[in-house]
């Protein structure tokens, strides 16, 4: 069968998971409704559009890959604070710039605390299936050709957390997202040896640094019921990442399935 | 929206900052990140988009395009109903039930100057809003009867508000007024390996002759230096979108915008650091292709090898983005370099560059 494979790299990303108050924490790799998040945002779906977004919930299996030991990132914790101007003065008040939002006498402003957590230097491979016995609102290829060239910002969480790299999506044919991702993990190294040489043509007298790092091998392989992983789970926790209504900012439980796939051990056994 | 060449532009600046505390942490010390393994110093996106939307140069090359702000919009609407021939108490009345859209009222019990047309706090209105007031006060001269419930609403979703269009706004209470933002901007961070510094300080007191029992306080700053990357991706459909595709004002708003990010920098303890500096590399890219930032450049952090820091940053970036473009194909359609060092390019064309 056929399977999307995209990788996300970045030097900070937010996976925001049921949050209320001041602090914003950060799940370590990507939930379902991110991801459905970052389809809908190549797309060019309005946030408002909650058929198309479930549209997309529904007709998609998704798993996500870890590179690396440390391809989930490490914990950043951001200290981060905002002007306010009172409540009252507010009400009834349109302040459609910041600048006059804030402009009153600055003993009268307040100022708002909250803490939010990053991941920093993350890399993963995500794996897109058509859902059995779904309809699915776009083809494979489609959503391929959008993450390409897509209609808003793409990002990983968080409005500033930019990737750092094409997602130079694949469409790939074979068994399992595990199997897809090896072989999207096999076209990145062809296609880096191949700049490599070429760029080695262009200047042989010189010692030439390699193009691009090569892609860390995958670790860990987090995916939900819909996608057949091709590796056996070890764990199944339920996480409230079911995207419900994007307008409401209401999420429902989903089991995700996590296998092991270096050596080690998992963290606790 | 309509398709149009050149959806995306993306920026990547080099800015070096001399010993300063442009951005705090609770502790008051700067903030910091682990990219590839080695600490840097860090400006939060937040803090570099307030220093940007409050900046002069904002408020002059965006005037007339961030709103305006009043407290006598009653008076005014009463000065234009009574110079159209409405009675004064009718005029006042109506007047009153326009300004209270704003904003509440000034409760006075004895009105003195018309202060009873007064709203309490200082109203925004946005330029339509603002056109869409008057034209009402016309509309009610003419046909001699007071505003209806429908024609009162004239508060609307801002659409020549350009520092909203650019950054966004989320009203978790009034959802019908948010908007998405066009530009993003990334933390930026240090290309190099970098510490966050102790300033150990000492005040004198100018009143002690006594020399030998040392100073009046004592006390302890963090800062740093460095060399900084700044990544920001500009959606020049959606900021035309978000700003009612209204094209010249487009181009203004992305005039301004890359005057800010290019000379304004974030205001955090500038008096002790004066430590204001302008971008001394840009590279700006324009397509339809999925955005990406160059920070992967700097994942092996700079080292000074002879060349200096600057030089060897530039190099690391253009070396990342040719490689991008190798291995994954095209990254963007055109391109345009500013240099300062070399010199390269100018910000005039940069200008031109990024709006056209």
């Amino acid at each position: 069968m056929d399977f999307l494979v995209f990788q996300l790299q970045a030097p900070m990303a937010s996976w925001g998971e049921a949050a209320v108050g001041e602090y914003r924490g950060s799940a370590p790799h990507p939930g379902q409704s991110a991801l459905v998040g970052l389809l809908g945002a190549a797309l060019g779906l309005d946030r408002a559009d909650e058929a198309a977004h479930a549209a997309l919930r529904d007709g998609y299996g998704f798993a996500v890959g870890v590179l690396g030991a440390q391809g989930d990132g490490r914990l950043l914790r951001d200290y981060h604070t905002a002007q306010v101007p009172p409540r009252s003065a507010l009400k009834g008040r349109p302040h459609a710039t910041r600048r006059d939002e804030l402009a009153m006498p600055k003993r009268e402003l307040g100022t708002i605390l909250s803490t939010r957590d990053y991941r920093q230097n993350v890399h993963y491979l995500i794996a897109v299936a058509l859902r059995e016995g779904a309809t699915a609102p776009h083809t494979l290829a489609a959503l391929a050709q959008a993450l390409r060239t897509p209609r808003f910002h793409l990002y990983l969480g968080r409005k500033t957390c930019a990737p750092a790299a094409p997602l130079w999506p694949q469409v790939v044919e074979a068994a399992s997202a595990h199997a897809a991702m090896q072989v999207f993990g096999e076209r990145f190294e062809a296609q880096r040896q191949q700049a490599q040489a070429a760029t080695q043509a262009a200047r042989p007298q010189r010692w030439v640094p390699e193009v691009l790092e090569p892609l860390p091998s995958l670790t860990r392989l987090h995916f939900d019921a819909h996608i057949p992983a091709g590796v056996p789970a070890w764990l199944n926790v339920p996480r409230k990442d079911r995207l419900m209504s994007r307008r409401g900012w209401q999420f429902g439980d989903r089991t995700e399935f996590t296998a092991w796939l270096a050596e080690e051990e998992p963290p606790c056994s | 929206m309509s398709h149009s060449a050149h959806r995306f532009v993306q920026l990547h600046l080099l800015t070096h900052y001399p010993p300063s505390n442009l951005n705090r942490d609770d502790t008051g010390r700067p903030k910091t990140a682990l990219v590839g393994d080695a600490t840097r110093l860090r400006v939060s996106s937040q803090s570099q988009k307030r220093a940007w939307r409050t900046s002069e140069t904002f408020a002059v090359d965006l005037a007339g395009c961030l709103g305006r702000r009043t407290r006598q919009l009653g008076k005014e609407v009463f000065k234009t109903l009574c110079a159209g021939g409405v009675s004064d108490k009718l005029a006042r009345e109506w007047a009153k039930d326009i300004a209270k859209q704003f904003g509440k009222l000034k409760s006075d019990k004895k009105p003195v100057n018309d202060s009873d047309l007064e709203i309490e706090q200082l109203a925004h209105l946005s330029p339509e809003e603002w056109e869409a007031t008057f034209a009402l006060a016309q509309a009610l001269i003419a046909r001699k009867e007071g505003p209806t419930e429908a024609e009162l609403r004239l508060l609307t979703q801002p659409r020549r508000a350009v520092d909203i269009a650019m950054f966004g706004r989320m009203l978790a209470d009034s959802p019908e007024f948010n908007m998405e933002a066009a530009v993003q901007v990334a933390h930026a961070i240090t290309v190099h390996r970098a510490a966050v510094e102790d300033d150990f300080f000492s005040a004198v007191d100018d009143l002690n002759r006594n020399d030998t029992t040392g100073a009046g306080h004592i006390g302890e700053r963090g800062y740093g230096a460095g060399l900084f990357y700044l990544y920001i991706a500009i959606n020049r459909e959606l900021l035309r979108h978000n700003l009612g595709g209204d094209e010249a004002l487009a181009e203004r708003a992305l005039a301004a915008l890359v005057q800010a990010v290019t000379r304004v920098s974030p205001t955090g303890m500038q008096n002790s650091f004066a430590s204001r500096a302008y971008a001394g590399y840009v590279l700006a890219e324009k397509g339809d292709q999925q955005p990406r930032s160059l920070s992967q450049a700097f994942l092996k952090p700079v080292h000074d090898q002879g060349e200096g820091m600057f030089t060897q940053a530039v190099t690391a970036l253009e070396t990342r983005c040719a490689n991008f473009d190798a291995v994954y194909g095209a990254c963007a359609q055109a391109r345009y370099t500013l240099n300062v060092e070399t010199p390269t390019g100018t910000l005039a064309e940069l200008i031109r560059f990024v709006a056209e």
